[in-house]
């Protein structure tokens, strides 16, 4: 027993408690669930600080399940982990301090929360292929309930469904892939390192590899709303509660993505050899296509929603890399969306809870109006286009120069194109729109940030900005995991290929 | 006289597996659907014993017991539900038990 | 040394955050704050130049921090201390301070005092990143910080909807122009494998393509307002004037030709180089002659910054031969050339837009230059200063800019004939629009009564009026050499000629006669060639109708076709199967047994 377990059990002791205290303690059952995520998340703080960038696995818990099958109980942190689950435990403690706009069966959505919470951080520290995709149905289930019981707008129930049956398919393409690998390695192992042990010496069939890589990258693609499956997404979280939509949008979105580090890419390599153009393609429709349509978007949530889609662009261009630098700046950005997300949903849950509506074209000056809010939007917008001193930028930057060495040149140029020009064209438009200008109608009631709401705005800016500033804190707890991944990927040559010398 | 075979027994079982069949689809009264029910049961006790004197072991024998025994329990719980739903309904046709159906 | 070179850097970071997180609310402690890092960085920046302590060849003061290293991609945030860095230090940090000090009283009034000065600090510290950057990586983040604090400050009264809007534009205008320079150094670094200028310099043996070269230069097409891409700097004057003076005119415009400066090495002798020359040769006739036409003080004073640029661009594209006639900072003439007119016009433009400012303040904010007149008696000092920049952006004798624009004028007349008429042609439109400006406001009679009302702006501003006005005078002596007679005489004949000209048309004029006697040319020029309507018309008509497209396309085919699509065609398979769901048990049970029966045949026969 080590940090991880503390950290993905005590959600689930909190889930426990809020059950059986009375449902109208509500100061009671908020205090619980905020103080557990609260320590969750200085105890992520901890491990992440602890975490020795050349250990390994560290902090494991490893409790055999079911022996026949080898399954285990199995949580250890590596490189691309510990950041996440960092994140994910600063996201949660934020997503609990922008819950407060919840105002009935409190009880039973705090306890939905902090199981929900329990299964994303239990899915990224899970070296147990079983729990990991367990955990991830742990927290996945929650967040449908959420969204139908608690969600807002007409389209409601639409959504709820879109997103259930769009994940749910999405899931289970990848079960079959994940039941694939555990069956085509033979190891009789569900652990993560056995299984990257047993391909190293000896890799599954080719023809096996070329069903197992496609089935995963579409079923963890449609997860991560990989273009043309992402329409859920918007919708979906234009329709749930704030702290839902933090959550899935800043951490359990990227579990898709991680599987496609964790498993695809180092089990079926050759199976990826023909997907990952493919790959890259949508990718570069993720980036342009849904740029495009968060341009005309008129409603806050569906612009952060479709720009959020249009982000995950840039992971899949990372992968789609195949190399250090790629792979390295794709764990970035996931971390750095997963603070931004978060960020962009609470912001917008807050004007929400303001006024009742998002829509962009009857706000206006509310920079005057709420100015900690408003700084923080600001803040956010500016990270959301990658400026440098955010994360973000540290991220996306990585990855054009891991496409533009992976031979996807062209790609990189119309992504540089969509992330510079059109990610700066919607989003300053939203800040003319809503902060800039003279005030909007009907806003005058409009109050500024509670203390902890603030505080959950203040602890993601200031996590985008020590990332941003300094991403050697994580990259060098990544790199030396993604190398791994890679030399099992492309034994031929981890390092990216000299591009010729272009002479005049 | 001719010494019956297990054939005999047997067309004898299917027959009253037949009518009992026939009697579950047709009838519209629950507790003739229920008689019907019971004769199918016991065409499968006779088919049993038959199969278990021809064959010579008690195999069959030993199932038709469960499957009385089964049938006493099923007959009192199907029975005091038939009685139940009479009470309540005033009636025991099956098309006017259709509140269930959308 | 190595504490204050990284001290010149950060202490104006120091000073944004500190104010930014507010920890003090009060207005002097902020602005003092602020201040007092910016003349911090100044006198360390001259204390490092008078010592002339070099580091260890390529070497920055140590210690270098490492910003992101991977395998074959290492990025340091590390500081390149050169001549040229040095110069630019001093342009940076001298001209910041002053503009600070007029901040004083030109924002006295303003509710978000502390707020601004947290954005200029912010931009000192962004600024000074690119000037001290060693690597493309660090000086690109800086690049983007610029353009952000830039966007800050012009739309620092946001709400405002043209200064709101002017923001948005100069950001995205940005943009384009840093799309362009992220893909040269994308490039760049693919055929070198290092982002570092040393490393870079040392590999100098193998040539990069031009297209390379040309991306790089797109990043200053966009921050040094260059054509296509000028557009924002007009619009940018919406921002506090001090701003328009240390921003838009002084140093984060020069960004671009420093950064030219920087990489000179790499694009030296590609096709690139020519395109430079071109492209900043168009851009400076084209923006004199917007200026000729404008009416809005600083938007004149935005188009002649907009000219002068253009000339500095120009000069460093034709490169030239090493020329020991100079103060060496560079080797190269055009370089040379470029740097030593980016130092003057830094002192005397922004010398003119603070006198631009106080003439606004003087006159409630009045920027028609065609409401002003006669405010040579009532403001005196601006009054003088304002002429002493003016002689020294139209070059005339024994002023800086006469001997920086007389260097570029010689680089331009060895290297081609064509650019060395474009530039001397701008020479005469320089005179003749700064005339018109200057008979205009200052001279002849109050034309509204603001003007008559205007009265001389408190010390705090004219202070750094009066001590620009020392450097615009004698700024370039320290690069005196003997000029080419014949270049001297085209300069004279230049001055001389547009002097005349202007004073013809404008003594006493009390509106334009221009529109009249030039008809559509005039229009021309005062419609700014329609550059404006054009992007207009493209995004309206292209970008937005694109972005429609791809919602369409979202909306209705994506999810309404196909997710739609099979959500409805599984409904409807759904219906069509409850038609046998009778719900009655007795028909399931003829079902089952029909099957059974089925079976068995298939079965036993």
């Amino acid at each position: 027993m080590d940090y991880l377990f503390f950290i993905v059990m005590l959600p689930l002791l909190a889930g426990l408690v809020v059950g059986v205290i009375p449902g109208d303690r509500i100061g009671a059952i908020r205090g619980v669930t905020l103080g557990a995520s609260w320590l969750t998340a200085l105890l992520s703080l901890i491990a992440f600080c602890s975490f020795d960038p050349n250990g390994g696995l560290q902090f494991v818990t490893e409790w055999t399940w079911v022996e026949s099958l080898g399954l285990k109980f199995y949580l250890a942190a590596d490189g691309i982990n510990i950041g996440i689950i960092f994140m994910g435990a600063v996201v949660a403690f934020a997503a609990v301090c922008c819950a407060g706009d919840v105002t009935h069966r409190i009880k039973e959505f705090y306890f939905l929360l902090n199981l929900m919470i329990c299964g994303i951080l239990g899915a990224f520290a899970s070296m147990d292929l079983f729990f990991f995709y367990f955990f991830h149905e742990l927290a996945l289930v929650p967040t449908f309930i959420m969204i139908g019981v608690w969600g807002r707008g007409q389209n409601r129930n639409y959504a709820t469904y879109k997103i259930t049956l769009y994940l749910s398919f999405g899931a289970l393409l990848a079960l079959i892939g994940l039941i694939g690998v555990y069956v085509q390695t033979g190891a009789e192992s569900f652990s993560i390192p056995d299984l990257m042990k047993a391909v190293e010496e000896k890799p599954i069939t080719e023809s096996a590899q070329q069903w197992i890589f496609p089935l995963l990258m579409f079923g963890f693609g449609i997860l991560v709303s990989l273009w043309p499956f992402h329409t859920w997404a918007p919708l979906g979280y234009g329709a749930a509660p704030t702290a839902t939509a933090m959550l899935h949008a800043g951490v359990l979105k990227k579990f898709g993505l991680y599987g496609l580090i964790r498993v695809a890419i180092p089990m079926a390599p050759v199976g990826a050899q023909g997907w990952l153009e493919v790959m890259a393609w949508l990718a570069l429709a993720n980036l342009l296509f849904c740029g495009l349509v968060a341009v005309r978007q008129k409603d806050l949530n569906l612009l952060i929603g479709n720009s959020s889609v249009a982000h995950m662009g840039f992971i899949f261009l990372g992968i789609a890399s195949l190399n250090v630098i790629g792979l390295t700046g794709a764990v970035l950005v996931m971390i750095a969306h997963g603070l931004l997300a978060a960020l962009a949903f609470g912001l917008s849950g807050h004007l929400y809870q303001q006024h009742r509506s998002l829509d962009m074209t009857r706000m206006g000056g509310l920079l005057r109006k709420m100015p900690l809010a408003g700084t923080a939007l600001l803040m956010a917008m500016m990270a959301g286009c990658g400026l440098p001193g955010f994360a973000n930028f540290a991220g996306e930057i990585t990855i054009f120069f891991a496409a533009w060495s992976a031979g996807f040149q062209t790609i990189t140029v119309i992504a540089a194109w969509s992330a510079l020009v059109i990610g700066g064209l919607y989003m300053l438009r939203a800040i003319r729109n809503i902060l800039h200008g003279p005030q909007g109608d009907d806003w005058d009631n409009a109050s500024d940030a509670k203390p902890l709401v603030a505080t959950a705005f203040g602890l993601l800016l200031a996590m985008l900005l020590v990332f941003g500033f300094a991403p050697n804190l994580l990259t060098k707890r990544i790199n030396g995991e993604v190398e791994k991944i890679v030399r099992l990927a492309k034994p031929e040559g981890a390092a990216p290929e000299k591009v010729e010398v272009v002479r005049r | 006289m001719m010494e019956p075979t297990l054939s005999h027994y047997l067309l004898v079982s299917g027959a009253l597996f037949s009518i009992g069949l026939l009697g579950v689809i047709v009838r519209r009264n629950l507790l003739i659907i229920y008689m019907s029910l019971e004769l199918m049961l016991n065409s499968a006790n006779v088919a049993l014993v038959a199969m278990s004197r021809f064959y010579g072991k008690l195999d069959g024998q030993v199932m038709v017991f469960f499957i009385i025994t089964v049938a006493a329990a099923e007959v009192a719980v199907g029975l005091a539900l038939i009685v139940a739903l009479y009470r309540k309904r005033q009636t025991a046709e099956v098309e006017d038990l259709a509140t269930m159906k959308l | 040394m190595e504490l204050a070179a990284w001290l010149i850097f950060l202490l104006p970071l120091i000073s944004a955050v500190t104010i930014g997180i507010g920890a003090f609310r009060s207005k002097p402690i902020s602005a003092g704050i602020s201040i007092a890092a910016v003349v911090g960085s100044f006198i360390l920046t001259f204390v490092m130049v008078a010592n002339g302590s070099e580091f260890p060849d390529g070497q920055g003061p140590s210690p270098k921090v490492s910003w992101l290293r991977l395998d074959g991609l290492s990025v340091d945030i590390g500081l390149k201390i050169d001549g040229l860095s040095k110069l630019m230090l001093c342009v940076v940090t001298g001209v910041g301070s002053l503009i600070h000090i007029f901040s004083l009283g030109y924002m006295k009034e303003d509710r978000d005092f502390s707020r601004y000065f947290a954005f200029l600090s912010l931009f000192i510290f962004s600024m000074l990143g690119i000037v001290l950057a060693d690597n493309f990586v660090m000086m690109f983040i800086f690049w983007e910080l610029v353009g952000v604090s830039s966007y800050l400050l012009i739309g620092f009264w946001f709400d405002k909807p043209s200064a709101a809007d002017a923001a948005k534009k100069a950001f995205m205008t940005n943009r384009v122009g840093d799309f362009g320079f992220l893909l040269g150094i994308l490039m760049v670094w693919a055929a070198f494998g290092s982002v570092s200028f040393d490393v870079l310099e040392k590999e100098k043996a193998t040539v990069l393509c031009g297209l390379a070269g040309f991306l790089i230069f797109c990043g200053a097409i966009g921050k040094s307002a260059q054509a296509p891409l000028h557009v924002w700097l007009p619009d940018a004057m919406e921002g506090p004037t001090p701003v328009s003076a240390l921003i838009h005119a002084a140093t984060m415009v020069a960004a671009g030709v420093y950064m030219l400066c920087r990489v000179f090495f790499l694009i030296e002798g590609t096709w690139a180089m020519e395109a430079i020359a071109w492209i900043g040769g168009i851009t400076s006739l084209m923006a004199a002659l917007m200026a000729v036409q404008q009416d809005d003080i600083k938007r004149i004073l935005a188009y002649s910054t907009l000219s002068q640029l253009g000339y500095m661009v120009m000069v460093v594209g034709l490169g030239g031969e090493t020329n020991s006639d100079y103060y060496k900072i560079t080797n190269v003439a055009g370089t040379d050339a470029a740097m030593f007119h980016l130092t003057t016009h830094a002192f005397f433009k922004a010398m003119l837009f603070l006198g631009a400012g106080s003439v606004i303040y003087a006159c409630h904010h009045e920027q028609d230059i065609w409401k002003m007149g006669g405010l040579r008696r009532r403001m005196p000092r601006t009054y003088w200063t304002f002429l002493i920049g003016t002689l020294a952006l139209c070059g005339v004798p024994l002023f800086s800019g006469f001997f920086s624009k007389e260097a570029i004028l010689t680089v331009a007349y060895k290297e081609s004939m064509p650019l060395f008429l474009i530039a001397v042609a701008v020479a005469v439109l320089t005179t003749f629009y700064m005339t018109r400006l200057f008979l205009v406001a200052f001279c002849g009679e109050p034309r509204s009564k603001h003007a008559e009302h205007a009265k001389e702006s408190p010390v705090v501003m004219t202070l750094p009026l009066l001590i620009l006005a020392v450097p615009s005078v004698v700024a370039g002596y320290f690069n005196m050499h003997a000029p080419d007679p014949l270049i001297l005489f085209a300069s004279l004949i230049a001055v001389v000629f547009g002097a005349l000209l202007a004073n013809s048309i404008y003594r006493n004029a009390t509106d334009d006669p221009l529109p009249v006697r030039l008809g559509f040319i005039a229009r021309a020029m005062k419609a700014r060639f329609w550059f404006d309507e054009i992007y207009q018309w493209f995004i309206d008509k292209v970008q937005e109708r694109l972005a429609k497209l791809a919602d369409i396309i979202d909306r209705w085919i994506i999810a309404g076709l196909l997710v739609r699509g099979a959500h409805g065609s599984t409904e409807f398979a759904g219906r069509v199967l409850r038609l046998a769901q009778t719900g009655n048990l007795q028909t399931y049970a003829f079902w089952f047994a029909a099957g059974l029966a089925a079976v068995l045949v298939f079965a036993l026969s």
